[in-house]
């Protein structure tokens, strides 16, 4: 999907953070030349025609969807049989069911693990690290290293997924090269949490790194000069002068990487949430009891709790990130 | 002394984890790099033992491996247009005209396009697809993928139009052109940067995007190289290498050209205008 | 060529903001024409609203005999620079004087001649084939009065034309537009927030306030006889003296002295409170005693160039006065301020309009 790690917000979420603040101020009705609206001439009814095509498209294919689960969530409906053809209402049977299905809680738990240990520390920990190591390199290191972080970044998902394929194989893997054991350990059979976790931490940092080097470049020097004239050390100038003046980001920043590894389907292409479901996070869990089992009704319920937590996650970020409807 | 011995030591341990750190990204990276030219390709990290290109030839000897390239192909342009046309016609009236309640919709824009993702709304998405029989068409994939597409690319070049001056437009309405006239005589040269942007950033997501073609195309033919890619090393027998690697490599290398395109032609900075 | 009429013209934003307040104006047949005030008077709406980039909440717009009110911008035979040119960034000179000939359906021979003639005349001949990020200022800001001229409309309407150029090169795009306004004798309606740029152009002048129009006059007029306080704040590159005053027997009290009927005509109400303004240039000042004069300690001089601006304490008032700039007095030296005869005006408190 366009969204497997959730590229479209990024974008926009970034877009208003940064930029689109401003823009409210620049149409309002200054006084002295005016709104100026309408300035070629369009009209309200030919610009209504300019921005339909967009919004059916966003309505039928993003929108109405959303709005679907709700009613999806309430039905049996499944892939085949008869309740495909004639899908009947159950009420809230299918929530009843989750909240009693230990399969569920153990998704819910692999996917907080998930998150919590890839996203909120690794990534967060790995990219201010780089950041902050990384401001006394040469130009050359610096560029080297990001670029090693990017690639990361931007390549295929489907790609990357096998590249640590490759490196985790028990039989040949670099993994298991370097720590002397061929045939080794088969890493995405036996610690298949861990497996993902990495690889996600790996594949997502260049977000972080960049992030917080933005926020680090623009500490104010004479802040970090007056510490050094004071005679902090490293870890007091870190404490007093760098964290305070990068906290928003911090905070933004870890929404952000939360709201994208929760719905990211990548982790799939590694173990495809085996075995035995011990890696499945909640994109796993969704597409297996959904495509794979066919119980569409049952999977509607679960995609709204995930819709309803993505929400909540977005309204957060908006207001941290001072994004208002003008 | 003590405060000077603990900065270097400091400072070592600082170089040492920017040494691992960076190790650690880039082995999986050189695998990438070395193994299509390996003539005997493994899954270790190591220097190619004898060069070859002979790896690429399996590309052509796989049955769906040239046909998901072209399908990628098409998927990305099918939807780059799409989203380019319908974002541009969208996102200048939206910069130009206060249509009621403009300003709420592109909050709601910004919130649908992060709070509905694949994941959330593969199930819908794929009983609308299923409903509508557009199930294993590329069409299917063009529209829902353009759907998703569109909130953030509306957004962004919403932004873009918002730096335009206006004079220009009402400079040219003075001398009497028309609506039409300015758009095509002004607004659109004026604005091609930001189009050009925006179509290879839509390319780009396309490109690299797995879920929805992956629920949406059952048809091997139709399917484009992110999931073909998926099934060379998923489905039977012990993985081709050789095939994978240089499938991996040819696949990857035009989104690795689109982002140097893009960053080196419009310099954005990188987690703003665009990624994957 | 035509004359423009504005007659009880309103604009009103939503939300309420009045830009134009029921605003009458005639402006005359090839005159070239100030809008001048501050900044959210008014004017560049005004121009606006002429141009029909703006449409009025009531009120008419006529140019020559035609009632314009209605008609869309292309259609009303206006020309308009921009202040910041809005010169299309991917036509080449050229191609951007040639536009509005493009518009007209001219044949591509005739406009691109016709442009090459009008970039000629201006000085242009050599740059036609740049784009405007190639040009300086004053280049760009020529091409836009090029493409204006090409389009030969019969009103020309200048919003801030001067206002992007760095202050050397104004004087000398200042004299240009005087000298092009002058041979193309094309009516033309120019925006500024600059009095002396104003003065220095204009045939006429109307100053505006919060959407109304404080007085039309020539710069001679607007300098010498500003009908208001706000008028004579607004104008003249030093602030004139507005000294509250009270009408008394035959002369005017104030700053501790009384200003007698030699030198003003006092107003008809004895009593009566009122504002006392004149221009430091017409204050003469002198450092031993002079009869009816005002006098004072002298606080401040700043130097002007050819001239010093002396500020005069003189019982709680501060009055300003020019010498020249070998004759400065001593800071805190005793003066003696007399105004010229008849320049001295004398402005209603209750109201700041000019009674005499």
């Amino acid at each position: 999907m366009g969204w497997a790690r959730l590229p479209a917000a990024e974008p926009a979420l970034d877009a208003v953070a940064t930029g689109a603040t401003a823009a409210p101020a620049a149409t309002m009705p200054a006084g002295r030349a005016g709104p100026a609206t309408d300035v070629v001439g369009l009209g309200r009814w030919r610009a209504l025609g300019f921005v339909t095509p967009g919004l059916v498209l966003i309505g039928v294919f993003l929108v109405f969807p959303a709005l679907w689960t709700l009613y999806i969530g309430v039905t049996d409906y499944r892939l085949t049989g008869t309740a495909a053809r004639a899908p009947q209402i159950v009420g809230l049977e299918n929530y009843r069911r989750a909240l009693t299905d230990p399969t569920f809680y153990r998704s819910m738990w692999l996917t907080l693990v998930f998150v919590l240990g890839s996203a909120v520390l690794g990534q967060n920990l790995l990219g201010f690290f780089f950041a902050y190591a990384l401001r006394p390199a040469r130009p050359a290191v610096r560029r080297l290293v990001e670029a090693l972080v990017l690639l990361a970044w931007i390549l295929p998902s489907s790609v990357v997924a096998f590249l640590w394929i490759a490196m985790l194989d028990r039989d040949g893997g670099t993994v298991n090269v370097l720590l002397g054991q061929v045939p080794g350990v088969a890493w995405l059979i036996e610690y298949p949490m861990v497996a993902i976790v990495v690889f996600n931490i790996w594949r997502g940092t260049a977000f972080s790194m960049m992030l917080y080097s933005a926020a680090l470049s623009g500490v104010p020097p004479s802040q970090l000069e007056t510490a050094r004239l004071a005679g902090a050390s490293t870890g007091q100038t870190l404490r007093d002068v760098i964290l305070p003046n990068i906290r928003r980001y911090a905070l933004t920043n870890t929404l952000l990487i939360t709201l994208w590894t929760f719905n990211d389907f990548t982790p799939f292409l590694l173990t495809a949430g085996g075995p035995n479901h011990r890696s499945e996070v909640v994109a796993a869990y969704i597409y297996n009891t959904a495509i794979v089992g066919g119980e569409m009704g049952y999977s509607g319920a679960i995609s709204l709790l995930v819709l309803l937590v993505n929400l909540l996650l977005a309204l957060v970020y908006l207001r941290v990130a001072r994004v208002r409807p003008a | 002394m003590r405060s000077t011995a603990r900065a270097v030591a400091l400072r070592v341990l600082a170089y040492v984890g920017l040494g691992v750190g960076t190790a650690l990204f880039a082995l999986p990276l050189l695998w990438l790099l070395s193994t299509p030219f390996d003539a005997a390709p493994r899954y270790a990290v190591r220097p190619p033992s004898e060069f070859t290109l002979g790896n690429f030839g399996e590309i052509g000897r796989n049955p769906y491996a040239v046909s998901s390239l072209v399908n990628s192909v098409v998927l990305a342009l099918g939807t780059m247009v799409v989203v380019v046309v319908a974002a541009a016609l969208a996102a200048y009236a939206l910069s130009r005209v206060r249509l009621p309640g403009r300003d709420a919709l592109l909050y709601a824009l910004l919130l649908l396009s992060s709070v509905i993702t694949g994941t959330a709304a593969m199930v819908p998405i794929f009983l609308l697809i299923f409903q509508l029989n557009l199930i294993d068409t590329r069409a299917g994939v063009i529209l829902v993928l353009s759907g998703g597409l569109l909130p953030a690319a509306i957004f962004l070049l919403k932004d873009f139009i918002d730096t335009i001056p206006r004079s220009y437009e009402e400079s040219a309405r003075v001398f009497g052109a028309s609506p039409l006239q300015i758009l095509r005589h002004i607004v659109a040269p004026v604005a091609r940067p930001g189009l050009a942007t925006i179509a290879v950033w839509t390319m780009v997501q396309v490109w690299g995007s797995f879920l929805t073609p992956f629920i949406l195309l059952r048809d091997p033919t139709k399917q484009p190289a992110a999931v073909v890619v998926r099934t060379l090393y998923t489905e039977g027998g012990s993985p081709n290498l050789a095939l994978i690697s240089s499938f991996s490599l040819l696949y990857s290398v035009p989104v690795v050209l689109m982002y140097l395109f893009a960053w080196g032609r419009y310099g954005f900075r990188f987690h703003g205008g665009i990624k994957s | 060529m035509a004359d423009v009429e504005l007659r009880a013209l309103t604009k009103e934003f939503p939300g309420g903001v009045r830009a134009l307040d029921t605003l009458d104006l005639t402006v005359a047949d090839g005159e070239f024409f100030a809008l001048l005030g501050p900044s959210g008077c008014g004017k560049t709406t005004l121009l606006r609203t002429i141009a029909g980039l703006e449409a009025p909440t009531s009120g008419q717009v006529r140019i020559g005999d035609r009632d314009v009110t209605g008609l869309v911008p292309g259609a009303r035979d206006v020309a308009m620079v921009f202040q910041d040119y809005a010169l299309f960034p991917h036509m080449t000179v050229l191609d951007n004087i040639a536009y509005p000939l493009k518009i007209k359906r001219q044949s591509r021979p005739e406009r691109s001649g016709r442009a090459r003639g009008v970039g000629a005349n201006l000085g242009l001949a050599a740059l036609m084939d740049r784009r405007p990020a190639a040009l300086s200022g004053g280049q760009q800001q020529r091409v836009a009065l090029a493409r204006a001229v090409a389009c030969h409309p019969s009103v020309f309407l200048f919003d801030e034309p001067l206002s992007n150029l760095d202050a050397r090169l104004r004087l000398e795009a200042r004299t240009f537009l005087k000298r092009l306004q002058r041979e193309l004798a094309v009516t033309t309606i120019f925006v500024t927030h600059d009095q002396a740029e104003a003065l220095a152009l204009a045939d006429r002048i109307a100053v505006m306030e919060a959407g109304r129009i404080r007085q039309v006059g020539t710069p001679r007029e607007v300098f010498g006889r500003p009908a208001n306080t706000f008028v004579a704040n607004f104008i003249g590159s030093t602030p004139m003296n507005l000294l509250p005053g009270v009408v008394s027997g035959g002369g005017v009290a104030v700053a501790g002295g009384t200003l007698t009927p030699s030198t003003i005509t006092p107003p008809t109400a004895p009593g009566e409170r009122v504002i006392v303004g004149v221009r430091p240039e017409y204050v003469s000042l002198s450092t031993t005693p002079v009869d009816g004069a005002l006098t004072g300690e002298v606080s401040i001089i700043e130097h002007l160039g050819a001239v010093s601006l002396v500020t005069v304490e003189a019982d709680g008032a501060l009055i300003g006065a020019t010498v020249p700039e070998d004759r400065e007095p001593v800071p805190g030296s005793r003066v003696w301020l007399s105004p010229a005869p008849g320049r001295v005006l004398i402005y209603r408190e209750s109201d700041g309009e000019l009674v005499t």
